[in-house]
């Protein structure tokens, strides 16, 4: 398998302060790496932990202080959508501006403008300044013109941490289209749920090295177990004196009937599962699961384990609590999910997961109240009692006629029937 | 979707180096990013004169307002130095080049340091961003050029075929900024004194050169030795060419031009060189 990508013995050293010879530190240290064409790999690590320099060294923005870089086909780089549109031109003149600032050619970009406008789903403003737009137009005009550039070799930087869950959701489809299209991608993101759904490999940096490499979920989870257990007053990740003993590793969705989602549907079901690590065994704890609004201010939901009034014992070296919801009761938008781990007697917080975690819903039953509640229901007209309706099976027919085509009769059928009573179900 | 072409194209990036420098291969990344080379010059003309009501006329005041300025100077001076030839007419021909260079220069210099949030964000040739000032205030000189067609109207002054002498003089001017502009505005990502020192710069060199006085008076002033220095301006030459060329009806200073185009013809490869060696780590330092 021919590389894409390859990093010998790259190293970047920066200066803090002003001056040349100014306390120099390395943001970048020996980093070897290869990328097969085709695949995607993630990066990951804290914040200055150097994955920002290190894409700025792969799409040249910047040179190496020592070692080499070599890249195959074309690059492009999405480190900020919207980069280089002027806010004195129209959505029309700075499509064609930032497409070739992006590396597009004027007819390439002539013969994807329609496709452009369209999916960013400005059409009737294209020829007004975007210093008028919204904002929420400007980063999607900005998306647009960027998810049509056809590289080789695609360098994502959180891109995905700007605009409303519908405009995510879609730069998440748009990359997987791109991928499944054959192009190469580097892809930084604290969301790492997407890192371990988008990509075939990750790596982990701390302080400008490589700390970790291999299967995105396996990488991931070193990434938690470092931050689980990290301490902030030393800035070293001990495993041998956590302060509480546990950590929580990370949180992770899928939903058991389209593996590989990258969002979730309202109505169907989601399990969440929450691995912790453990330095030494805990006993008499409870894991408690919350959803949060997007900006994270408010708990929309938070079921727990110990409501059962059940203390749980958790084991070194660690495993994983599984949360299943049978019908996600939240509409279309984006949430954050978060964990708690907490001693059942005194309340006292062991170990916490600060919603990293997104949940993008999209699809489903739509609703304009604040929830989507499953209910069945029957009609039952007084007299002959003969004349009953179900409306569970009224409802497989209209759901199937809006094109809900991806699922069996048979399964809805099925979980029509296990849907839970709303009186025994977690609080959503 | 991705062309199996491309693939072919590789990119090595390295540690900034003068023995790495390869020149061609930067040109020809250059010609490659033509389309924004163009995007960017027509949108640096667009984008200056949106919203101002007189627009593209603007292009025409300086050296329009410098020409009235200078009149009034040398009519309350009673010593116009222009001999034979209306005053007004004498300032404006070099003021066209003048204006081109002292605007394009100080645009192109700060260039780069004005577009940080693309240079750190996005890659393309940088020398893109000085150049398209350069383009820009070429389109603005063949604006002001039509005041200049309505000023020789006026005076009844005819064109000879000594105005040919044009073509090989935008030529020296172009390359001129262009070397002047690359060099200043790499030097510039690194020492900002230079944007400080611009308006001083500009302002001196004005008087060191024959825009307000003819040539032919340096000349007969200066010993040969200073006279020498005083060429190594190519401004000298383009200058008072383009005055010659276009109302005094004569030769431009065939020896002024020959020195104007051996400076330029060894600044503009040297600045591009050094331009190169500092883009890799420019980003770093806007």
């Amino acid at each position: 398998m021919p590389f894409d990508v390859s990093l010998e013995n790259v190293w970047k050293q920066y200066h803090r302060g002003l001056t040349r010879g100014a306390d120099p530190f390395w943001a970048i240290r020996e980093v070897a790496l290869e990328v097969p064409q085709g695949s995607s790999l993630g990066v990951i690590g804290r914040n200055g932990a150097g994955k920002s320099t290190l894409l700025k060294l792969l799409a040249g923005i910047t040179a190496p202080t020592r070692g080499r870089i070599v890249i195959h086909g074309r690059v492009a780089a999405l480190i900020e959508v919207g980069s280089g549109f002027h806010p004195e031109l129209t959505g029309r003149e700075n499509v064609y501006l930032s497409g070739a600032i992006l590396g597009m050619r004027r007819r390439e970009i002539a013969a994807k403008f329609d496709q452009i406008v369209d999916f960013a789903g400005v059409e009737p403003f294209i020829d007004t300044p975007v210093k008028w737009y919204s904002s929420g137009m400007y980063v999607r005009l900005g998306f647009a013109v960027a998810a049509h550039l056809s590289p080789d070799v695609l360098l994502v930087d959180e891109v995905l941490a700007v605009g409303d869950a519908e405009f995510q959701i879609r730069c998440l489809q748009r990359i997987q289209e791109l991928r499944a299209a054959g192009t190469t991608m580097l892809f930084i993101s604290h969301d790492l749920t997407a890192v371990e759904r988008l990509c075939d490999a990750a790596i982990l940096l701390d302080r400008g090295e490589i700390a970790a490499r291999g299967e995105p979920s396996a990488v991931v989870a070193a990434y938690h177990r470092r931050l689980a257990l990290w301490d902030p007053w030393t800035d070293e990740a001990s495993v041998d004196s956590p302060r509480s003993g546990v950590g929580v590793v990370n949180v992770t969705l899928a939903d058991p009937d389209r593996p590989g989602a990258v969002a979730f549907r309202t109505g169907h079901a989601l399990v969440v599962t929450i691995r912790y690590a453990a330095a030494r065994p805990i006993q008499g704890v409870e894991v408690e699961l919350r959803y949060y609004s997007a900006d994270g201010h408010t708990r929309l939901a938070a079921p727990r384990t110990g409501e059962d009034g059940i203390p749980l014992e958790l084991h070194p070296p660690g495993g994983a609590i599984e949360f299943r919801c049978e019908a996600l009761p939240f509409k279309a938008g984006g949430y954050a999910v978060g964990a708690v781990i907490r001693q059942i007697t005194d309340g006292r917080v062991l170990a916490w997961w600060d919603g990293d975690t997104r949940l993008y819903v999209e699809g489903g039953p739509q609703t304009d109240a604040q929830l989507y509640v499953a209910h069945s229901w029957r009609l039952l007209p007084d007299g002959d009692g003969s004349a009953t309706t179900d409306g569970s099976k009224l409802r497989e027919g209209s759901r199937q006629q809006a094109g809900d085509a991806g699922r069996m009769v048979a399964d809805q059928a099925e979980e029509s029937a296990e849907r839970l009573p709303p009186s025994s179900r977690r609080p959503g | 979707m991705a062309q199996v072409s491309t693939r072919d194209r590789v990119t090595v990036y390295e540690p900034p180096s003068l023995a790495r420098l390869a020149p061609l291969t930067a040109l020809s990344r250059l010609s490659q990013s033509g389309d924004l080379l163009l995007t960017l010059s027509v949108h640096r003309v667009k984008v200056r004169y949106k919203q101002s009501r007189l627009g593209i006329l603007w292009a025409v005041m300086q050296p329009v307002a410098m020409m009235l300025v200078f009149t009034l100077m040398f009519a309350f001076l009673r010593t116009a130095p222009s001999g034979d030839v209306p005053f007004p007419l004498f300032a404006y021909a070099a003021l066209i080049p003048w204006t081109t260079f002292s605007t394009g220069l100080t645009n192109a210099a700060t260039a780069l340091t004005s577009h940080a949030g693309l240079l750190t964000k996005v890659w393309f040739p940088r020398e893109i961003l000085p150049l398209t000032y350069v383009a820009a205030a070429l389109v603005d000189m063949s604006i002001a050029s039509v005041v200049l067609a309505g000023l020789l109207v006026w005076y009844h002054v005819p064109l000879t075929m000594h105005a040919l002498w044009i073509v090989p003089m935008v030529f020296v001017l172009t390359g001129f900024v262009i070397g002047l502009g690359l060099l200043l505005s790499a030097v510039h990502v690194r020492y900002r004194d230079v944007g400080l020192a611009m308006p001083v710069l500009v302002q001196a060199w004005l008087f060191a050169t024959p825009v307000l006085y003819p040539l032919s008076s340096v000349k007969s002033k200066l010993p040969p030795a200073l006279y020498a220095v005083y060429l190594l301006n190519p401004m000298a030459g383009v200058v008072d060419g383009f005055r010659r060329a276009l109302v005094l009806r004569a030769t431009p200073d065939l020896q002024a031009l020959a020195v104007a185009g051996i400076v330029v013809a060894l600044l503009v490869p040297i600045a591009y060189g050094y331009f190169k060696y500092a883009e890799s780590t420019m980003a770093d330092r806007v």
